[in-house]
């Protein structure tokens, strides 16, 4: 009986290779043909041509007449740098808005509440489109004591200048994932049984300090998988900066594929950057999850 | 607490809420127009629908209107209960006939649907289309089969890597190029197809979740009563794994619903799309805020309700409940 089991998982198996070889195959008849047909071979010798588009944001030095290659390397920057930024920002209002949930401030408690539940049922992208068009695009000039300056053309930082597509791409991701990442954080609390609270507060210790040194390390073990989503989530949904015109590795491939035609090794190239920026932002956080976890049973 | 700094935040944050109070409306009674949303209400219905075939998608949307009243506040027993399920299914396929026409209507073609119409059917087409796809998937990857399982594996993975826009994007550029020449589908159909590839792969992790939370001893308990291995998946595994996974697959729907409106980006004329039309519109230049606003409240509304019904349908298939 076994055997004859084995057997037919064998057989079921090289059912499904077979299957999906020849739909593979069908595919890829299919896109051969059609590559044909259209004169498109797969090519990556377009990459070292000039790219000869200009993009209003770069972080390194960056002409119209440089290649395809370089405009895709400025993107990527971006792209980096409204992630990392975005993800500091996020964690902070999230925890700070998660915390709040569990405040023994009634009004600071249902404002955190209606913030999440506005936030969350509301579309990213009209966000976005929010944020750019109507609080950023709609800035009076007004200089703030000489060292910010504030206007619809962008915030100016002591000498570091904010564009208005990089700040409204920024906020528009901060104020959503911090949304989520504020539900996660008061999963998390609520998970954090409450002894350990009760405990704390008969030690003396202030709400403040027992929540950071009691509850919040506690918490952290069911915090973390689902915040290194939520991270995910924020690199993936950065691609829609492109709505407002900021020029992320998104935006920059878009008009690489539609000015050379090349969309299927634009979409390789594109594919590999997000695994790349995956595994950076899974790596970090399965580190940060091992030196969490290794504390938590040291101090025990 | 410091009882002092208790009330000290507790003004401040009254302060503050006076203040933007104060601010909305001021707005609303001296800056505020919503002539772009009153006079506009039909485009933000059904789009560019031709004036005379109007009344179909409208319909469409009434009777789904119709139904989340009558599922949330209709009767709790009786006739009317027990046919719900049914005109359920039934939406997807009368809503797909009325807008698309054919069988005695008049054929519209794909290029004139939009607004919230549009919406309402590139949720309900594509995530009916992932959700049997993402089943598929879960049960590959938990499979013993290593070819299934890697397969499945790959597939979750690799598109849980990439963003959706990308997908929508290519999925736009590239499905034709995979298609034998002459054969070709149209904008929508293309953009139900990218969203039921992209959502199947993260239904599939929220179902997976689900059989994992099925002990082993009820397959045990299905085999002992001679049912098949397919016997046992189907009529006591995966209903019980569904049931786990509801809430979350709930998410995934509002998800769902609130990414359709990537496809403005795109060039579909849904929600969101026909909007930005009408703000290029010089009559309505500037006149952001109110539509955004008035958006705002469609899409929160719609999303409140999906969850509402969710909620609903898991009080419904509580076994405890249904027990009684």
């Amino acid at each position: 009986m076994p055997q004859m089991f084995r057997r037919g998982r064998f057989w079921i198996q090289l059912g499904v290779v077979v299957a999906l070889m020849a739909f593979g195959g069908l595919l890829i008849n299919n896109i051969t043909v059609n590559l044909i047909r259209t004169g498109l071979g797969l090519d990556f010798g377009w990459l070292w041509r000039p790219a000869g588009f200009a993009l209003a944001e770069t972080a390194l030095p960056y002409a119209p007449t440089d290649s395809y290659a370089w405009a895709l390397v400025i993107g990527w920057m971006n792209s980096l740098k409204v992630i990392l930024v975005g993800l500091l920002l996020a964690t902070m209002l999230g925890v700070a808005a998660g915390a709040a949930r569990s405040s023994r401030n009634g009004l600071l408690r249902s404002l955190s509440g209606g913030y999440v539940a506005l936030i969350r049922q509301v579309p990213l992208l009209l966000q976005l489109l929010f944020w750019y068009f109507v609080a950023f695009l709609g800035l009076p000039d007004t200089p703030v004591g000489g060292l910010i300056h504030v206007s619809n053309q962008g915030i100016r930082l002591l000498g570091l200048n904010l564009s208005v597509e990089f700040c409204s791409v920024l906020t528009g991701l901060v104020v959503f994932t911090g949304a989520s990442i504020a539900e996660i954080v008061r999963g998390g609390i609520n998970a954090v049984s409450r002894g350990q609270w009760e405990a704390f507060r008969s030690l003396g210790l202030s709400e403040g300090l027992g929540l950071r040194r009691i509850v919040l390390p506690q918490a952290l073990p069911a915090i973390l998988p689902a915040l290194t989503s939520q991270y995910l989530n924020l690199a993936k949904n950065s691609t829609l900066a492109i709505a407002v015109g900021f020029a992320d590795l998104y935006a920059v491939s878009d008009t690489t594929i539609t000015q050379t035609g090349r969309a299927i090794e634009g979409f390789l190239l594109l594919l590999l950057s997000f695994l790349l920026l995956n595994l950076l932002i899974s790596g970090g956080m399965a580190l940060m999850n091992r030196a969490v976890l290794g504390r938590l049973q040291r101090s025990r | 607490m410091n009882r002092w700094l208790d009330r000290w935040l507790t003004l401040m944050l009254l302060a503050l809420l006076g203040w933007a109070g104060w601010s909305c409306l001021h707005w609303l009674w001296h800056g505020a127009d919503w002539t772009v949303v009153v006079t506009n209400l039909p485009l933000y219905a059904v789009g560019s629908y031709p004036d005379a075939e109007r009344w179909r998608p409208l319909l469409c949307i009434v009777a789904v209107v119709v139904l989340i009243v009558i599922t949330l506040l209709g009767p709790r027993h009786g006739g009317w209960r027990r046919s719900l399920p049914l005109l359920w299914s039934a939406m997807a396929p009368l809503g797909i006939w009325l807008l698309a026409g054919g069988l005695g209507l008049s054929p519209v073609g794909t290029q004139s649907w939009g607004g919230f119409s549009l919406t309402l059917l590139l949720t309900a087409g594509s995530g009916l289309l992932a959700l049997p796809l993402g089943v598929l998937l879960a049960l590959g990857r938990r499979s013993d089969l290593p070819v299934l399982r890697g397969g499945s594996t790959a597939y979750i993975e690799l598109m849980r890597a990439i963003p959706l826009i990308a997908v929508l994007f290519f999925g736009q550029l590239l499905i034709p190029l995979f298609l034998p020449p002459g054969v070709e589908i149209n904008r929508v159909l293309r953009a139900v197809v990218a969203f039921a590839l992209f959502a199947a792969a993260y239904i599939a992790e929220d179902v997976r979740g689900g059989l994992q939370a099925i002990p082993p001893t009820q397959r045990e308990a299905a085999a002992v009563l001679g049912l098949s291995p397919w016997q046992s998946l189907q009529l006591v595994v995966l209903p019980q794994a569904l049931r786990v996974a509801l809430p979350s697959l709930t998410n995934q729907a509002v998800g769902l619903l609130q990414n359709t409106s990537l496809m403005a980006i795109l060039g579909l004329v849904e929600l969101l799309g026909i909007s930005r039309s009408l703000l290029a519109n010089p009559a309505f230049i500037g006149r952001y805020l109110e539509v955004y606003i008035w958006l705002a409240a469609v899409y929160w509304l719609a999303c409140t309700a999906m969850a509402l019904l969710a909620r609903h349908l898991e009080i419904q298939l509580d076994p405890v409940r249904s027990a009684r």
